[in-house]
């Protein structure tokens, strides 16, 4: 029986120190559940920031920040469907695999929490609404600047991760944006399932293996998200074009080692998903269901003017 | 018999005491997780039980074979790896190929049954330690996972009809019911069979269980012939109720898996352990998946509880099973 004991003084000490109680407040405080794809990637955290303080500006709004620790689809649906079984007061989601949790988001609407999407969206569902990069648009505009870099000709290989409904359709805008350029032949499409460790050693296999690569692509900002993944490359000889600009993404481009950077608005996808979930409790729906949040391309040109945005957005 | 000595003997029997945690656990979380207004039971609602062991089946069934590897005396890391081949595999039948699903889900057991075969000859045959042999099948089966799908997932919810019922029983509940009847049935296997004994005798000292006559060899092959059946099994009714096959499914929950059967009362160096312990140590930590994520602030605080919860039941076990060997 001592050790029953014990695992209850355990649970109940751990669970105290988690945070600042378990029961709920009095009052109509609503509760909203902020998914990323994964809590080990750097650029959710933005998006934890900007919810948080979203709920705060608003008052009456608890943010419940939940992931897998690393992409997994089965386990972020296991995440979902206990939101359901709780009856939060809704749901934003950025889905590791759209179709994989299409089912799932419907039976949360038919359950009557409202679900919207961010950053990745699942467009077979019945979500009301998605916000984040018109993710085709992006595509082809990193196709376009990667294309720019290397003169419209040349070897380029890619960077993805294979599941994701938003990675997948900016690969596609930057496919069909460089079957304008028929100089550009694409070697090899990676894919390094969300994991910047197995990025970093992709990059360095490949370029020992196609030491005449002109350019990388990368459809997420991996390359970005540790100092030394690109590190194996001659910036002289191969070029980077890549998603992303979150730090440490602004001073690799500063160092010379990227050359284009395209930004989503991160802290939005956080702030915009609480007060769409406000709004919509207070009655007020979206008009539009794909809200385009637009993005910031990044070169040495702008990269300062473009930190100095950032700490203001980080620190305001 | 005096009621005190009754009661002790009672508490001996492994699964009471890893039941008896579970039932805390539970209880624990109803209390800590009472809303205080007129919300619902967040945790304790028939509908989250269900999700609780909807998830948790998916460990559960091949959680009972590796408490038989673990009290044969080996280990298997393959489970994950055969989980998402044999739902490849499966899914492949069902959407590319267009078999029925009698076909399909024979297919997708086929490919647990022979990956175990393979992990049971390498440890046999070619007398590879159990960790290398199935850490290089786990390698094997991942990697033709991946050959198999070339990145791209099999959608087997467009080849299942709506509201697809086996057996007239609702989609969710068939991994818990396969779960509870397996469990049943190797719990009698393992206990009350002249085979089950032989894999307990194996684990205990397997020069002894030689020496008295027990074909260690043939134990071994079935032992994890059987435990990459039931990860296969598993498979299967993940991508059926899911819907979708995909090479990257169940990766890392061997780990899981092992952990599970452990805290169920299974010691890794053999000859002692449960099925229906494994299967409670699922529960445990399907329960802890599930109640942690609801309190405020613990989101990056679960995986540290989780694996201090496994090193205390285990301890903790440790030295019952030290006091009542002294106690003799």
């Amino acid at each position: 029986m001592r050790r029953s004991w014990i695992l209850s003084i355990l649970l109940v000490g751990l669970t105290a120190a988690c945070g600042s109680g378990g029961k709920e407040a009095k009052g109509t405080k609503y509760r909203f559940a902020v998914i990323p794809k994964a809590l080990d990637l750097p650029v959710f955290n933005y998006a934890r920031t900007g919810a948080e303080r979203a709920a705060k500006a608003i008052g009456n709004v608890e943010v419940i920040w939940r992931a897998p620790e690393t992409a997994d689809q089965l386990k972020q649906k296991e995440i979902l469907e206990s939101f359901i079984t709780q009856r939060v007061d809704g749901i934003a989601i950025s889905c590791t695999n759209g179709d994989f949790l299409t089912e799932t988001i419907n039976q949360a609407m038919e359950a009557g929490i409202p679900v919207i999407t961010w950053d990745a969206d699942a467009p077979k569902s019945k979500r009301i609404a998605y916000y984040g990069v018109d993710d085709f648009a992006a595509g082809k505009i990193l196709g376009e600047e990667a294309a720019k870099l290397i003169g419209g000709k040349g070897k380029v290989a890619m960077i993805t991760s294979i599941g994701a409904y938003n990675l997948r359709r900016r690969l596609d805008g930057v496919q069909e944006s460089i079957k304008n350029y028929p100089g550009i032949q694409t070697v090899e499409i990676f894919d390094i399932k969300e994991d910047t460790v197995r990025c970093a050693e992709i990059i360095a296999s490949a370029t020992n293996k196609y030491g005449d690569l002109d350019a990388w692509i990368s459809v997420g900002g991996w390359p970005i998200f540790s100092r030394n993944a690109l590190d194996p490359i001659d910036p002289k000889r191969t070029k980077v074009a890549c998603f992303d600009t979150i730090p440490p993404g602004p001073d690799i481009l500063k160092a010379g080692k990227a050359q284009v950077l395209i930004g989503q608005k991160y802290f939005g996808w956080g702030e915009e998903s609480v007060r769409l979930l406000s709004d919509i409790k207070a009655g007020k729906y979206p008009t539009k269901t794909i809200i385009d949040s637009g993005v910031d391309v990044v070169t040495q040109a702008n990269v300062d003017e473009y930190i100095a945005q950032w700490q203001k957005l980080e620190n305001p | 018999m005096e009621l005190k000595p009754k009661m002790k003997e009672i508490w001996r029997v492994r699964e009471l005491s890893t039941l008896v945690i579970l039932i805390i656990e539970i209880a624990f979380f109803a209390w800590y997780l009472w809303p205080e207004t007129d919300r619902s039971h967040p945790f304790l609602n028939w509908s989250n039980g269900i999700l609780i062991l909807k998830y948790s089946s998916i460990y559960g069934i091949a959680a009972i074979g590796a408490a038989m590897v673990i009290i044969s005396g080996g280990v298997d890391l393959a489970p994950g790896a055969v989980i998402a081949m044999s739902g490849v595999v499966t899914g492949h039948l069902l959407v590319v190929s267009g078999y029925g699903l009698p076909v399909c889900v024979a297919g997708g057991v086929l490919v647990g049954l022979f990956s175990g075969l393979i992990s049971s000859a390498l440890v046999v045959l070619v007398r590879l330690p159990p960790f290398i042999a199935t850490l290089g099948v786990m390698g094997i089966t991942r990697g033709l996972a991946f050959i198999v799908t070339e990145g791209r997932y099999y959608d087997l919810s467009s080849k299942l009809p709506p509201g697809w019922r086996p057996a007239g029983v609702p989609a969710d509940w068939l991994a818990p019911i396969v779960m509870v009847l397996l469990a049943a049935v190797f719990q009698i296997l393992m206990k009350n069979f002249q085979w089950g004994r032989s894999v307990f005798a194996l684990g205990g000292n397997e020069t002894a269980a030689l020496f008295s006559g027990i074909r260690i060899g043939r134990v071994k092959m079935l032992v994890y012939t059987l435990a990459g059946s039931l990860a296969a099994i598993s498979g299967v009714i993940l991508v059926l109720v899911q819907g979708q096959a995909k090479a990257d499914l169940a990766t890392g929950y061997e780990l899981d898996i092992i952990a599970s059967a452990v805290v169920g009362g299974a010691s890794l160096s053999g000859g002692r352990g449960s099925v229906a312990g494994a299967v409670l140590g699922t529960l445990i930590f399907g329960v802890l998946r599930n109640a942690l994520p609801q309190i405020p602030g613990a989101t990056f605080y679960d995986r540290l509880i989780v694996g201090l919860v496994v090193v205390v039941i285990v301890v903790m076990d440790q030295l019952i099973a030290k006091k009542s060997r002294e106690g003799r």
